[in-house]
């Protein structure tokens, strides 16, 4: 089953300068149930607005996106409900502690009372974060504060998991829990749509890769597939080659 | 039911986190009960120094009735000051001088102008205090007790001081002529006091407590609602958490309506602990006689609970004004220079609020920020001066400062919202906020938002009551005028301007003013009610009558409008009073007001807001009921029938026939009316009829009940 569908997917900003800025133009691509699938492109490609546009916090100037069934700008609480959405920009609550922070997201997601409770002890139990959940988010360190924010994405159990650069920033011991914890959502068939500048860990992760570049999907695809396609091995020479190529012929390549 | 959602969860944890900072907790609680003692500690050394310097400078300006009196004063003062002048010999003996010595009263006594009454003269500034002996004539000398009144000014200070001084003069002779006759008698001292002293105040502009206070109150809670507004919206950006938050299944609204609760709640507490220090700094501190003027005055504590239920929908005014300025800044400092010139523009209305010649009266009273400080001020002057300025609020007053405080507070609400769920505003790097504006970008709709609706709808509030008494007051008595000046300027407010904000919105002219024609049943029954409706209406009228007695003045104005349309052709009266109304005034409230109701709210509760609104915009408290009675009926008729035209027809005959009434004796006549009585009660028999034609056209106005349910699948 297709869990992320976008149709035609378009978001025009206006500059202050009184253009327009196409940061997403005419995405169209789909993302199956139990697969990672990794959205890869040099910064200012789009990347963050695609994810931005398929959590309902923005609506497209055109096209739609479809996320486990729901039209997300139709209905974008619908859609919020089975996403759990994780970015860098995804802050905490600095005067809350951990454990305040995931049950006032549990009761924003209506789980309410003794199941709310339940679900964050679990959580807490699960991503080992029992040291701190006591504390003020303020004092956390980063990686203990990646955990929380990773804890509070997965409170309303979602089916989809759309994380940005979720290793940012991360030591090597950090960045190891979170990407086993990656596999471990995808092997329990749940669909991740993961964005990140470490092409070695999308290599290793992705069922899939789409390469974005202003906005646009130049190359899609299984690694094997984009490897035969571009004719290079490494993933980062692929990216370079189809990145750094990025002609208006370019666009033939999707 | 919000309360036990998801606005609830958001309202806890948002006070939970703002009451954990310490900043907050600062602003609120230890700033208003430091500033209260200080304030007034302050004021109390201010003025003992200007009353040290104003002794060497000021004379005392007396005036008594009569050659006699004025002489008898003139012996008073000049025996209490050789009276001094001994005492300080035998006491000082070469010591360095006392300043706790009693002063002599430097007095020039004159005699009154017998035309002039000595309050009025006080006022002008001719004097500063006069005095009456009361019994000076048939008193006597030895054992008589002389009755004193003054008259004084508590606002001037050099009428209060001398008032003061007076007092301590006499209260000095008292004492010895207590003395004297205690010798005179060997009587024991706790005889009859020889003089006593009565005061009539009079005060220009109110106690220095009822001007100063209503203005602190309302800008600590303005201020109060600053820093969590800020906290709650750019500090939310600044620290990343408004994402977080927005992916959230939780429709803006909610967020906003929950964020602004917090505000408002803070702004609120923020004004009660302000009130507290205030009542506790006067209450414990014995400043009540320096701030109200005189000595028999105490704070009117009774009135605090009104001018608190009147600060409620003034914090959700303010806070939500806030919240939508917040929303745009990045950075906590960023939104702080938002919020300056936001706190200047307040202060402008409430510092003309604050002129002694302000009243709570005409435009003042839907002004926003003024209204709200010259309610508090002439509440706390009516509870405090009550006998000689009158407390001048009414419940029509204080009605209107909370309606239209409240309709303020609603569209700001709206836009509040409207704002914070806005992208460019959310995401500081998704290009600039002309996003939001450019009109290429808009998608099409077919209604206005809620926001859009109430936005407009509160600016056009206060602007069509200018309008109104400004038309009043050109030609106060030129009935004709207004009503021609009303109708030409009508379909500008109620028509262009809408018609405007929607073309330039790109949002649908005919599906949000419903002009398609809809099914004749509807016509039928728009027809029966706009003939009958106006029987259960009078019927309603009087038996408000009975509760609440209608001013005089009503009465009057209704009487000068019939005598004003007898002078005009009955065609020219139905087009200023009913064909012109009825059409813009549809397609206003019924068309654009409902339209962006529709939608986001139930039929319900937008058919009967929409009735409340357009029965505030008609600026005649009294009618309000019945307004809103008919505002329900039409909007029924609208949203029933999906078409403007029903409402329209219904609203023009119900006009016209009001208006051509009085032409028609007969009908008067057949329903047994007498046309001198036009408050009486109709015979039953009509009432009935009337009840029943009503019932019957709402009947008509029913569809089935699964068609009922798409609303959305007709939009013509």
């Amino acid at each position: 089953m297709d869990m992320i569908v976008t149709e035609n997917l378009t978001k025009v900003f206006a500059m202050p300068d009184g253009s327009d800025k196409r940061a997403v133009n005419g995405l169209s691509c789909t993302v199956k149930r139990g697969h990672v699938y990794g959205l890869l492109g040099p910064n200012g490609a789009g990347k963050t607005t695609t994810l931005r546009l398929l959590s309902g916090l923005m609506a497209p100037t055109a096209g739609r996106a479809m996320v486990a069934g729901h039209d997300v700008s139709a209905d974008p609480d619908a859609a919020k409900r089975v996403i759990g959405f994780l970015t860098a920009n995804t802050g905490l609550y600095h005067r809350l502690s951990a454990r305040e922070f995931l049950a006032y997201f549990a009761e924003l997601h209506q789980i309410n009372g003794r199941a709310a409770t339940a679900r964050v002890a679990h959580l807490i139990d699960w991503l080992d974060m029992g040291s701190f959940a006591d504390l003020r988010c303020g004092t956390l360190s980063t990686g203990q504060r990646q955990r929380v924010n990773i804890a509070r994405a997965l409170v309303g159990d979602p089916p989809v998991l759309i994380m940005d650069e979720p290793t940012l920033g991360l030591d090597v011991l950090s960045n190891r829990v979170i990407l086993d914890f990656i596999r471990r959502e995808r092997d329990e068939g749940k669909t991740v749509l993961l964005c990140t500048h470490y092409l070695d860990e999308a290599e290793s992760m992705c069922d899939r890769i789409g390469l974005l570049h202003n906005g646009k999907l130049v190359a899609e695809g299984t690694l094997e597939e984009l490897r035969a396609q571009v004719g290079q091995e490494r993933l980062s020479t692929i990216f370079l080659k189809v990145v750094g190529a990025e002609t208006p012929g370019a666009e033939g390549s999707r | 039911m919000i309360l036990k959602g998801r606005v609830w969860v958001i309202y806890v944890k948002e006070l939970v986190d703002i009451l954990r900072d310490r900043r907050t907790l600062i602003a609120m609680i230890v700033v208003p009960v430091l500033l209260y003692p200080l304030l007034m500690l302050g004021s109390v050394q201010a003025v003992s120094m200007q009353e040290s310097s104003l002794r060497e400078e000021i004379v005392v300006v007396i005036a008594t009735s009569n050659a006699g009196q004025k002489a008898f004063l003139d012996m008073l003062i000049a025996s209490d000051r050789e009276a001094l002048k001994r005492e300080a010999d035998a006491t000082s003996n070469g010591e360095p001088d006392d300043e706790e010595r009693p002063q002599p009263l430097n007095a020039d006594v004159r005699i009154a102008n017998p035309d002039m009454d000595m309050l009025a003269m006080v006022r002008a500034r001719e004097i500063h205090v006069g005095v009456e002996l009361l019994n000076y004539d048939t008193i006597h000398p030895d054992v008589g007790q002389l009755r004193v009144r003054r008259h004084f000014d508590s606002e001037e200070v050099r009428s209060s001081l001398a008032a003061r001084w007076l007092v301590e003069m006499l209260n000095r002779c008292s004492q010895r002529e207590r003395e004297r006759r205690c010798l005179l008698f060997n009587i024991p001292v706790r005889a009859v006091e020889p003089i006593v002293i009565e005061s009539v105040v009079t005060s220009t502009g109110g106690s220095i407590l009822s001007q100063i206070l209503p203005l602190i109150l309302v800008l600590m809670t303005i201020t109060g609602a600053i820093y969590p507004a800020i906290d709650l919206t750019a500090g939310e950006r600044e620290r990343g958490t408004l994402e977080t938050l927005m992916v959230c299944p939780v429709p803006v609204i909610q967020l906003v309506v929950g964020k602004f609760m917090v505000v408002t709640t803070i702004a609120i507490m923020g004004a009660v602990l302000n009130l507290a220090s205030i009542s506790a700094t006067v209450f414990f501190g014995g400043f009540e006689s320096m701030l109200a003027g005189s000595q028999d005055v105490s704070l009117p504590f009774a009135v605090f609970p009104i001018i608190l239920l009147a600060l409620v929908p003034f914090a959700i005014f303010f806070s939500a004004v806030m919240i939508a300025v917040c929303s745009y800044a990045h950075t906590f400092k960023e939104a702080q220079n938002y919020i300056t010139p936001i706190i200047l523009v307040a202060l402008v209305p409430a510092g003309l609020a604050v002129l002694p010649t302000s009243k709570l009266a005409g435009p003042m009273l839907v002004m926003p920020v003024a209204n709200m400080v010259l309610l508090t001020k002439e509440l706390l002057l009516g509870a405090s001066e009550s006998q000689i300025v009158g407390g001048n609020v009414t419940w029509t007053a204080l009605a209107w400062v909370l309606a239209s405080t409240t309709l303020y507070a609603a569209a700001a609400v709206a836009v509040a919202t409207k704002i914070f769920g806005t992208e460019s505003v959310i995401f500081s790097d998704t290009g600039s906020i002309r996003s939001a504006f450019s009109r290429r970008l808009f998608r099409p709709s077919p209604r206005p938002s809620v926001s859009m609706a109430a936005l407009v709808a509160a600016l056009l509030f206060p602007a069509w009551f200018y309008l109104q008494s400004g038309l009043g007051t050109a030609a106060p008595d030129d009935m004709i005028a207004l009503l021609r000046g009303t109708a030409i300027w009508m379909p500008v407010f109620f028509v262009v301007l809408p018609l405007l904000v929607l073309l330039y919105w790109r949002v649908g002219v005919v599906t949000t003013w419903r002009l398609g024609t809809g099914r004749l049943k509807f016509y039928i029954a728009a027809l029966l009610l706009g003939l009958t409706a106006w029987i259960p209406l009078s019927e309603l009228l009087l038996l408000q009558e009975k509760l609440v007695a209608f001013p005089e003045f009503l009465h009057e104005q209704d009487a000068k409008l019939l005598e004003a349309l007898k002078t005009i052709s009955p065609g020219l009266a139905v087009l200023l009073l009913a064909v012109i109304p009825g059409i813009c005034e549809e397609l206003f409230f019924r068309g654009f007001f409902l339209s962006g109701l529709r939608g986001s709210v139930g039929k319900w509760t937008a058919i009967v807001l929409s009735a409340c609104v357009f029965a505030v915009f008609h600026i005649s408290f009294f009618r309000i009921p019945t307004t809103v009675v008919l505002g329900i009926v039409l909007g029924v008729l609208c949203w029933q029938a999906r078409s403007i035209w029903p409402a329209v027809l219904c609203h023009v005959v119900h006009n016209g026939f009001a208006v051509l009434r009085p032409g028609m004796p007969r009908l008067d006549e057949f329903l047994g009316v007498h046309p001198d009585k036009p408050l009486a009660h109709l015979p039953i028999g009509v009432i009935l009829l009337g009840i029943a034609a009503v019932l019957l056209g709402l009947m008509l106005c029913r569809r089935p009940s699964a068609d009922a349910e798409k609303p959305q699948a007709v939009n013509l």
